[in-house]
């Protein structure tokens, strides 16, 4: 169950996964080190434990949501935030 | 009926007006409704059921429920299925059953006697016997004497399957005592319930037992209170039915056989609850002796099923062999049914008076155990170790103690405790809003277990915002339980069969070789010996062997632990998992508005991405296949061909920050079109490879048409969607999906605007009023139209986009328009070959995740003035690192009749070396009456003009690198 | 039948997508729509026009096929300020009803949705799961309308019949 912020919880089923939290696109291409946005488009994170990441309601309202999911255990933490 | 029958003349909750007839091993017998089928082979006397996996030994009826590990047959007819254990097989008129791992018959089995199957089989077989390259050598053999049963051959003839959701506020699992009470405490507080139970009568081990609740028969009160829940409105009582998986957030899978819908064989429920009990009872252990798995040894709890419910004397004389008090109430129910009890034989030193009052004038032998059995095919004695001389007897029952069935609450990550007290595994913490009650939860006693029940109602029914008012307690007594460890006899005779796991025939001797050869976790040893990985999961053996693990290292039980659980409960058939999806809905599919001409006209119809159904062409009476796409691409090339276009993704974009917003996704420039135009754009993922290609078109102010390729239009969209809402939440942009609204038929080819003229518009088609890569709205053959000049095809090509409610009317006026000019409908395989001979992209061929718009030199794509765009950090710290790259190229097989495989690799010179590129694709051209292909070659660019070389499995096929457009390099005819 | 109910397709619906914030959306077409429904997933009427809201910042009218002209004409979607979007989608769905005592039971068999009255009121509808797709769900007198996106139609005939059969 995934919380979404229009429609309540609903089944992970009507959910697309978009994977983990990796910050916001800087505004334009040219900031930052290339190894900055080397290890940023190819070191997600992936812990064993809590992973804060966004789902989208893709067979819903198409809502996102970001929550953390214990990969250990599939627990949601902390719910979804935003709508 | 005799007395000698195994049948008792009364009794029972089976219909003895109604009588049943079935074959087991190609013999007739009777048995009556509500009989399974091991109580019908048991009041026939038949005790043989099987051979075991390993050494062949006979096996009989050994429990009266699902943790049955002896007797498996398999079903023929219309309820064919394998290795069924025969206790949880419901007896039906008709039904036909037979012995598995035995040939040609259980009485005389080959395997058993040349033992050919046992001295290849030692603990830890597979691992010692199953290495490469001899395993193939042993495998045949193996599987044909020690295999299970079949599958069966094919489906059911008639009935299906179904699966289904659903959404509780209390589940309960098991509707004994404790669960019937927790649902009735639950529901009475309004909340929504569930109630599951795995027989097909509710009540649990009181339809086993000879118990009183509120002075009338136990099983009276459970079918009394299943029917007052059962009318009520917001419970559903399932009978039949096994919760066998508890997943994560609360979800729960029950399988329910026999539903009450004609037609229907079993059905899946995928629930959703707030709170579950899990008041699933507990199951008796077998104990660990030489010769326990002799026909004829039988659980006590499984005899004192037979009597009470079924009305079946498994045997006429017993001994009972516990470590407990419970098999006292069951011996009592033996000497009320007329079995002559031999013995008690009670491995603790001290017998309690309770126990001895339940059996007056039985001999109790305490202090002893049991050291070997006597028998061939069915018992005849048993030897204790208080005396030599056996005890006559056919009838073994045993007693090990009980193991709560914690499984649910364990496959719901809750956590176990060792309790010596009932040496068993209980609950501890649950991780999951579970409640564990009665039996499950250790409350072994009527009285414990209704209280229990009651108490996890109210917890369950609480915790999903109910408030309980639970009624008093229903009046039942029952002697209380104690239970002492005795793990195995303290010297067994090397060689000694004393079963741990009667299914996979693991004896005492193996574990002892697990533990001496290092496998001394508990997981390991069950993996080597394959102890408890039978169909019964262990459910009697496992936790001798945890005890045997244990006593062995001289460590606690509770420190050596469980296995983990895992689902299923008990064996679950795979139509009910598949559900409704069978025949054609497998897989989803997908149809344009034109289907139905397309199959009128003979189509060959496939998917052909996303899910869509399209025709791949339109074959002609005598035509080759060849032939027919050759003729469809010439039509195309000289003439004039339509094909339907309406698969491709289409969106429109609205809002302030559209032109930007494109100008971000796709890699050249968009917003410096003007009302009308459009633009073939390659749009990146962050990661600097291409994500999808295809056209955008202003429409207005703000107002866009974006049409991207048919197989990754869903992607496309995530895709803007993420960006709109994390990467740039400050831009208004809306994005409408409307490729459901438009749909298009697609005319193409150099008299394509004669048809078009024939067809009758309102529009100037001219190639100065619309030039190519431009849109006009108006009316096409009478219907409202946007007519887009694209060309897939590298022909001038007039996308006429309708709503989908007229392209039938649209197709038929094209078709009867372009007559005169000798249209033709064209499918996807001449679609293939018109854009491969233009060099034309295709996703999943030369696009495959892997390259940049450089690759396949289209670097005029790439935006030199922009900023930004998605993907462009990412490309130029690739393209930096230099290198050489894998590039588009067009590849000309050296004889010209020669075609590649789609995907065969190029390697240096032809060699059996790592491949320096792919074939991408290769058609018949129909301009150059000849094979060409396409290709990504490792600095192909640079080799143009060279030659490459393809290499297959037998052969090498020499080809000519050529640039990748083999039809029109200049574009001249699609501008038409 | 294993099921009581009755299950056939719905004529074509005039059909408007609406995006943006409320305010600017009622400030172009007050007078054409339905109040704005104040609860998420549910639906208000007016003059046989139903306006669903299913998303955050979108609706869905939902009226007669006859009346498709006259909204379109009303509506004037190719001339909405940039703050709003309006689409004709008439053709993208295509509608079952759902009627009868287990009607309930067809949805879920089909969808991961609660449909319980106390969850999913009178005037509820959702986009969900149906089938393995997406699509819209709304209760309406004495069952259910369910709708997918058209090309999945013929795929929604096949399961809705096998599932009765």
């Amino acid at each position: 169950m995934i919380t979404c912020p229009f429609c309540g919880p609903r089944s992970e089923t009507e959910f697309t996964y978009a994977g983990p939290e990796m910050g916001r696109r800087p505004a334009d291409a040219s900031g930052g080190s290339d190894e900055e946005w080397a290890e940023a488009l190819t070191v997600p994170p992936n812990p064993v434990g809590p992973v804060v990441e966004h789902w989208r309601h893709g067979k819903g309202c198409g809502a996102w949501v970001t929550i953390t999911r214990d990969t250990r255990t599939h627990e949601v933490l902390e719910p979804g935030d935003d709508g | 009926m005799t007395d000698n029958s195994p049948r008792l003349p009364q009794g029972g909750r089976i219909d003895r007006s109604r009588v049943l007839r079935f074959t087991f091993n190609d013999r007739a017998y009777q048995g009556f409704e509500g009989d399974t089928l091991a109580s019908a082979l048991l009041a026939n006397g038949v005790h043989l059921i099987g051979r075991s996996f390993k050494y062949h030994r006979p096996r009989g009826v050994f429990s009266a429920g699902v943790e049955e590990p002896g007797a498996l047959v398999e079903l023929e007819g219309d309820d064919a299925s394998g290795n069924r254990p025969v206790t949880t097989v419901r007896l039906t008129d008709g039904l036909v059953a037979r012995s598995v791992n035995c040939w040609p018959s259980p009485k005389f089995d080959l395997g058993a006697a040349t033992q050919l199957v046992a001295r290849m089989l030692p603990a830890g077989f597979y691992y010692k016997t199953f290495m490469w390259p001899d395993w193939r050598i042993f495998e045949p053999a193996i599987r044909r004497a020690a295999g299970m049963a079949g599958a069966p051959a094919k489906p059911p003839e008639t009935g299906r399957f179904e699966t289904r959701n659903a959404h509780t506020d209390v589940l309960v699992a098991g509707a004994g005592p404790a669960g019937l009470m927790a649902a009735y405490v639950a529901a009475k507080a309004g909340a929504r319930v569930l109630l599951a139970d795995d027989r097909a009568e509710p009540g649990g081990s009181l339809l086993d037992r000879r118990l009183t609740v509120n002075g009338g028969p136990a099983g009276d009160w459970a079918a009394t209170l299943w029917a007052d829940l059962a009318e009520m409105s917001e419970v559903t009582v399932l009978r039949d039915t096994t919760v066998w998986a508890y997943r994560e957030h609360n979800l729960l899978i029950l399988n329910q056989r026999n539903p009450d819908r004609p037609g229907l064989i079993e059905r899946t429920w995928r629930v959703r609850a707030k709170q579950t009990v899990l008041a699933t009872g507990a199951t008796e252990r077998m104990m660990v002796f030489p010769g326990n798995d002799r026909p004829g040894v039988m659980l006590a709890s499984g005899v004192q099923a037979y009597l009470n419910r079924y009305a079946v004397r498994p045997g006429k004389r017993a001994v009972i062999l516990t470590n407990n008090d419970s098999a006292y109430q069951a011996a009592a129910d033996m000497g009320a049914a007329g079995i002559e009890l031999a013995a008690i034989i009670d491995t603790r030193e001290a017998v309690s008076d309770a126990c001895r009052e339940q059996v007056p004038g039985v001999e109790i032998w305490a202090g002893a155990h049991v050291v070997d059995t006597l028998g061939r095919q069915r018992l005849t004695g048993v030897v204790t170790s208080q005396i030599t001389t056996p005890i006559p007897c056919d009838l073994l029952a045993v007693s090990g103690g009980w193991s709560p069935n914690v499984h649910l609450h364990s496959q719901a990550r809750g956590t176990l405790r060792w309790d010596p007290d009932s040496v068993a595994f209980v609950p501890e913490a649950t991780v999951q809003p579970s409640h564990s009650a009665g039996a499950a939860n250790g409350q072994l006693t009527l009285p414990e277990a209704l209280a229990s029940g009651a108490a996890q109602g109210v917890a369950a029914a609480e915790a999903a915002g109910f408030t309980p008012n639970p009624p008093p307690l229903p009046a039942a007594e029952e002697a209380p339980y104690t239970v002492e460890p005795f793990w195995a006899p303290p010297k067994m005779k090397p060689g000694a069969k004393a079963f741990v796991d009667l299914q996979n025939d693991v004896t005492a001797a193996d574990i002892a070789l697990a533990l001496r050869e290092g496998y001394d976790s508990v997981e390991h040893v069950k993996r080597y010996t394959t102890g408890g990985m039978g169909l019964d999961q262990g459910k009697t053996g496992n936790v001798n062997i945890i005890g045997l693990v244990a006593h062995a290292q001289g460590r606690a039980v509770g420190d050596v632990g469980t296995t983990t659980f895992r689902s299923p409960y008990t064996p679950v058939s795979f139509g009910s998992l598949a559900g409704q999806r069978e025949g054609s809905v497998v897989l989803p599919y997908r149809h344009t508005p034109l289907t139905d001409w397309n199959h009128a006209q003979g189509a060959f119809m496939y998917e052909a991405g996303a899910r869509w159904r399209r025709p791949g062409y339109f074959p002609r009476d005598g035509e080759t296949f060849q032939e027919t796409v050759n003729r469809e691409a010439l039509a195309v090339r000289e003439g004039v061909g339509v094909y339907d276009g309406s698969p491709l993704g289409t969106f429109e974009l609205k809002g302030r920050d559209t032109d930007r917003f494109l100008d971000l996704i796709y890699t050249n420039t968009f917003s410096t079109l003007k009302d009308g135009a459009g633009r073939y754009g390659i749009m990146l993922s962050e990661d600097g490879l291409i994500l999808d290609d295809g056209v955008s078109f202003r429409l207005g102010q703000s107002r866009w048409l974006m049409s991207t390729s048919t197989g990754h239009a869903d992607a496309v969209h995530h895709h803007m969607e993420r960006l709109r809402r994390y990467d740039r939440p400050d831009w208004h942009v809306q994005v409408t999906n409307v490729t459901s609204q438009w749909a298009n038929a697609t005319v193409c080819g150099p008299k394509a605007r004669d048809v078009m003229q024939a067809l009758g518009t309102d529009l100037d088609l001219s190639r100065e009023a619309l030039p190519f890569m431009h849109l006009a709205e108006g009316m096409v053959a009478g219907l409202l139209a946007r007519v887009i000049r694209v060309s897939f095809t590298g022909e001038i090509s007039f996308e006429i986009n309708v709503r989908p409610r007229d392209l039938p009317t649209l197709w038929e006026r094209i078709l009867e328009a372009g007559a005169p000019f000798g249209i033709q409908p064209v499918g996807s395989e001449a679609n293939h070959v018109l854009r491969v001979e233009k060099g034309f992209l295709s996703l999943g061929h030369e696009v495959d995740g892997t390259v940049d718009p450089f690759d396949l030199g289209m670097g005029w794509i790439v935006s030199k003035k922009k900023p930004d765009f998605i993907g462009k950090r990412a490309m130029e710290i690739r393209r930096s690192a230099g290198g050489p790259r894998w590039e588009l190229v067009g590849l000309l097989p050296e004889d010209v009749q020669d075609s590649i495989p789609e995907g065969a690799p190029l390697t240096p010179d032809g060699a059996k070396v790592p491949s320096e590129g792919f074939v991408s694709a290769c058609v018949f051209s129909v301009v150059h009456n000849r094979w060409v292909a396409l290709g990504l070659l490792q600095d192909g660019r640079a080799r143009i003009g060279h030659g490459a070389h393809v290499r297959l499995r037998d052969r090498v096929i020499g080809v000519q690198v050529v640039a990748p457009c083999f039809h029109d390099p200049d574009g001249e005819r699609l501008r038409g | 039948m294993i099921y009581e109910v009755r299950i056939g397709r719905l004529p074509m619906s005039a059909l408007f997508s609406l995006q943006g914030a409320s305010e600017a959306i009622g400030s172009w077409a007050e007078s054409v729509l339905p109040a704005f429904p104040t609860m998420p997933n549910t639906v208000t009427e007016m003059d046989a026009r139903q306006l669903l809201w299913l998303g955050a910042e979108t609706w869905l009218l939902r009226a007669p096929i006859e009346q498709e002209e006259t909204l379109l004409a009303d509506l004037r979607p190719t001339e909405a300020s940039e703050d709003i979007s309006i689409v004709c989608v008439s053709d993208a769905l295509v509608f079952w009803r759902i009627e009868g005592d287990e009607a309930d039971q067809i949805i879920a068999i089909g969808s991961p949705l609660d449909v319980h009255p106390r969850v999913f009121p009178d005037t509820a509808a959702t986009w969900t799961e149906c089938f393995g797709q997406r699509a819209l769900v709304q209760r309406v007198r004495g069952g259910f309308d369910l709708a997918v996106d058209r090309s999945y139609a013929p795929m929604f005939d096949d399961y809705l019949a096998r599932i009765t059969a």
